[in-house]
């Protein structure tokens, strides 16, 4: 009510004070905008104390003792992070398999993408219709596509129905050790066409006077590609990794529903065992809240790692127009 | 080197579009082979698979599925499964479809209130520290999930709020850094004039956002419902961790619960599992291609790398 009355007075107030400067009014007005900004930004900043700083302090202190929730927290140190690195054979299997995850399934993506989007770049008939095809399955949810690739490799499903005909006895696809991470890189694989469509995009805005040149140098298509396409579409390539590989590394369902049939997440003696999963069978099976929290930070220090490298590394090899000129 | 040809001459009449599409059909490298086609064929055709099979699956009578369970071709189809599914499985199935609705809607929601209210603030409005509050929005966005997991699982428990929806939802009512940084990006895009003219006329802050920006915000909000509706939906490791009752699950988590066997030697009702991914999945391509422009609107905002 007030505001309506006084807002008018206030804007013309101002308009003086541009001129006469009387700094009381001015800072009044001030106060009452920086006011209204902490009010409107309260949702994101009781969140913020409430569900993430207060929370990560508390992981902090969490990881460093020995805690299952129902009695009182014993604290120990570091020894869950020792425990990580030094006693747990199974830390370190979860964490070369997330490893492996990561680092086949986000460059393969990456190349089934370039390659895809570079075909459909092409002037091909009815581009649109191949483009569906292969963007339909990023709109199916991961849990839908887990179910479908569960269904496919079960012992007696269809996959293994197929080999059947090939006289090829195939294998229990989910309960083997050796096929249950090619079998996760190829349920990643099925959602390439996300990457392929934010790349068949970055292709068409590349200007066509730079293949009009290559190809009066004589530039075949496969050196034009190499030296013009694939250079302009490096910004995207990169983003696609770095966000790749952030989620690879936190990759949960999936494992979760491919491997729990098998009795324990993680599939057949820890062959799939993965940060997040072993960091919810500590947390949510046994409650070792704080060994999982040390597993939390542990993880995170991965992911930045690894973010760190791929800037590091970016300038070398990501092409930003505007540095040319 | 590519040689003009007689024709192009007349073609050159034609509109610009029309004549730079004909340059680009000269270039060689824009050249569709036998082979190209080859290759997309084989391509869409692998990942249409699996769609193909979820949808023989799900019309594969008890029998065929049991027997043979690779039935691209059913041998009897039957839509029975499609009500069966509801039915037959022991679970309250449609009680989970309604909960992920709930669910789903609430989020979004709460995503959509939240974030236009704190992105019109950082857009808008001036206020000393308000700086390295953005930095500080931003830099949240590099903090995994996992971190927090279990903190504030331990805080709803406390709470008294396991099994129920609200860990699932209100989280969704304190926003999140990225939808921040897409309203922002949006309105600071607005022309001021407007919501100065309205100043004058007598709005005050909350009148800007009510009257003049929150109608315009639409494309960005639609966006942002979107991508919450996607993401609640399809959420697993939210209810898993949440909710036990099978009276609470949603549609996800459920689906889990329908492959669950009393014994290893049973096989899951498969047709019946396919019919319930089927439900999980055709409202998110619907929702897709009805909301289709506003998430490129949004891949405009988020500027992911320059793409267009």
């Amino acid at each position: 009510m007030t505001n309506a009355v006084d807002a008018p007075g206030a804007v013309r107030s101002a308009r003086r004070a541009g001129r006469r400067a009387p700094r009381r009014k001015a800072s009044r007005r001030a106060r009452k905008e920086a006011m209204y900004f902490w009010l409107f930004i309260s949702p994101w900043l009781i969140g913020f104390l409430g569900f993430l700083l207060g929370p990560m302090i508390a992981s902090v202190y969490i990881s460093l003792t020995e805690w299952d929730s129902f009695t009182p927290p014993e604290f120990v140190g570091f020894a869950n992070y020792t425990k990580a690195l030094t006693e747990d054979p199974v830390f370190w299997k979860a964490l070369s398999n997330t490893f492996y995850y990561a680092l086949v399934s986000v460059p393969l993506g990456l190349v089934i993408g370039v390659w895809l989007a570079n075909l459909l770049n092409k002037r091909v008939r009815g581009r649109k219709l191949f483009r569906t095809f292969i963007y339909l399955p990023t709109l199916v949810p991961l849990v839908a596509t887990a179910m479908v690739f569960k269904m496919v490799l079960a012992p007696s499903g269809p996959l293994n129905e197929l080999l059947g005909w090939f006289g090829v006895q195939g294998p229990d696809w989910l309960l083997d050790a050796t096929w249950i991470k090619p079998a996760l890189v190829v349920l990643s694989a099925w959602g390439a066409g996300g990457a392929t469509v934010l790349l068949l995009s970055a292709m068409n805005g590349i200007p066509r006077e730079l293949y009009e040149a290559a190809e009066i140098d004589g530039a075949s298509p496969w050196r034009q590609f190499w030296s013009v396409t694939f250079p302009q579409i490096t910004p995207v390539i990169f983003f696609n990794l770095i966000m790749g590989l952030i989620g690879a590394f936190q990759i949960f369902s999936q494992v979760y529903i491919l491997t729990v049939a098998t009795g324990s997440v993680g599939g057949p003696n820890n062959a799939s065992q993965m940060m997040v999963t072993l960091l919810f069978r500590e947390a949510f099976s046994f409650y070792h809240f704080g060994y999982a929290s040390a597993i939390a930070w542990l993880l995170f220090l991965v992911i930045l790692a690894f973010t760190l490298i791929a800037f590091r590394t970016a300038r070398n090899w990501v092409f930003y127009e505007t540095e040319v000129r | 080197m590519a040689v003009p040809q007689q024709g192009n001459a007349a073609r050159r009449a034609e509109s610009d579009r029309a004549e730079s599409y004909h340059a680009q059909r000269r270039l060689s490298v824009f050249k569709a082979s036998p082979a190209t086609y080859a290759v997309l064929l084989v391509v869409s055709a692998l990942f249409f698979v699996p769609f193909v099979l979820m949808i023989s699956i799900s019309l594969a009578s008890d029998q065929t599925s049991a027997e043979n369970a690779f039935t691209v071709l059913p041998t009897e189809f039957t839509w029975t499964n499609f009500t069966g599914v509801f039915t037959d499985t022991g679970l309250p199935v449609g009680r989970f479809v309604a909960n992920s609705v709930l669910i789903a809607t609430l989020s979004a929601f709460g995503q959509v209130l939240s974030s236009s209210l704190v992105g019109y603030a950082f857009a808008r409005l001036r206020a000393p520290g308000k700086g390295v509050m953005f930095i500080i929005v931003l830099a949240t966005m590099m903090i995994p999930a996992q971190i927090t997991m279990i903190p504030q699982f331990l805080l709803f428990k406390e709470l008294g709020w396991v099994n129920t929806y609200l860990p699932l939802i209100v989280p969704n009512f304190f926003t999140n850094a990225f939808n921040v940084f897409l309203v922002r990006q949006f309105v600071s895009r607005i022309s001021k004039e407007l919501d100065e003219a309205a100043q004058v006329d007598g709005l005050g802050h909350f009148g800007v956002y009510r009257r003049i920006i929150l109608p315009m915000m639409w494309p960005i909000l639609t966006a942002i419902a979107i991508f919450t509706l996607t993401h609640a939906w399809g959420d697993f490791m939210g209810p898993l961790i949440y909710l036990n009752s099978e009276e609470s699950m949603p549609l996800a988590l459920g689906l889990q619960f329908m492959t669950d066997t009393s014994n290893a030697m049973q096989l899951p009702p498969w047709n019946l599992v396919m019919v319930g991914s089927i439900l999980l999945t055709l409202p998110m391509i619907a929702i897709y291609y009805l909301g289709q422009k506003y998430l490129y609107e949004m891949n405009l905002q988020g500027g992911s790398a320059g793409v267009k």
